[in-house]
């Protein structure tokens, strides 16, 4: 991992058009602006990870090989009928 | 027209019914062309399915219908990458996650697909609302189940299967 030291107002730049610049600090808190192409996404590390983590049991319904999302529909209107599945 | 294997078999499916989604899913980054298929008007749920790969596929609703007091802030600088210019060019879905046991269907609000139905262009956006979650419970929404069709679903001319 490449380490930097930064002063308040100082910023970095990743490749051509990334641009990260430490805007205040206070005690523990750091605010960073971050100035990138719309097409490169940027998120906070653990949003992305919960966001990436729902996605991947999401899709473990297919899984199940059901693709008939009518007995979901069903199941969900019926809540007490035994699953047959 | 190409030929794309999907959890409903192989399909003929013209290349403008592909959606391109800019950085993927989440979590599944490397497919970014998906199809989507709507059962039929009955249900709301449809299929958002990877044209590359038939394992990647998720169980997606309208958010709108999930959540009728649902409002979604878009970030601008995704409806730039999107060429979404006004509300109306958006289609937005959620992806449903189903748990088996216990039983229970939740829908992701914080992180939704939003579409540009024009375009064929979407992204997974990130929506900076504190009011919406990853698991946005549905197993107990009346005015859900009392819905005969999936309004709004004829926005995007889905594919529909069966």
């Amino acid at each position: 991992m490449l380490i930097l030291s930064r002063k308040l107002n100082e910023t970095i730049r990743i490749g051509n058009d990334i641009t990260i610049t430490i805007l205040e600090v206070t005690g523990s808190r750091i605010r960073v602006g971050i100035d990138a192409p719309s097409e490169v996404a940027v998120h906070r590390e653990e949003v992305y990870q919960a966001i990436s983590r729902e996605n991947v049991t999401a899709a473990e319904y297919s899984e199940s090989r059901d693709e008939n999302l009518f007995h979901l529909w069903d199941r969900l209107r019926n809540p007490m009928k035994e699953d047959v599945r | 027209m190409s030929v794309i294997t999907t959890p409903f078999g192989d399909m003929q499916v013209s290349e403008s019914k592909i959606i391109h989604m800019k950085g993927g899913i989440l979590g599944f980054e490397e497919a970014t062309r998906y199809l989507l298929f709507m059962q039929n008007r009955e249900i709301p749920f449809g299929w958002f399915v990877s044209a590359d790969n038939p394992s990647i596929a998720f169980v997606v609703i309208n958010s709108f219908v999930a959540e009728p007091e649902y409002e979604p802030v878009i970030p601008d600088s995704d409806a730039e990458l999107l060429e979404i210019t006004s509300p109306d060019d958006a289609v937005v879905l959620s992806i449903v996650t189903i748990n088996s046991n216990p039983f229970s269907v939740t829908v992701n609000l914080a992180a939704p697909i939003v579409i540009n139905a024009q375009k064929m262009l979407a992204k997974q956006v990130v929506i900076n609302d504190q009011r919406y979650s990853l698991q946005h419970s549905i197993t107990d929404n009346k005015t859900l189940f009392e819905k005969k069709t999936g309004d709004g679903d004829d926005v995007l001319d889905a594919v529909t299967v069966r």
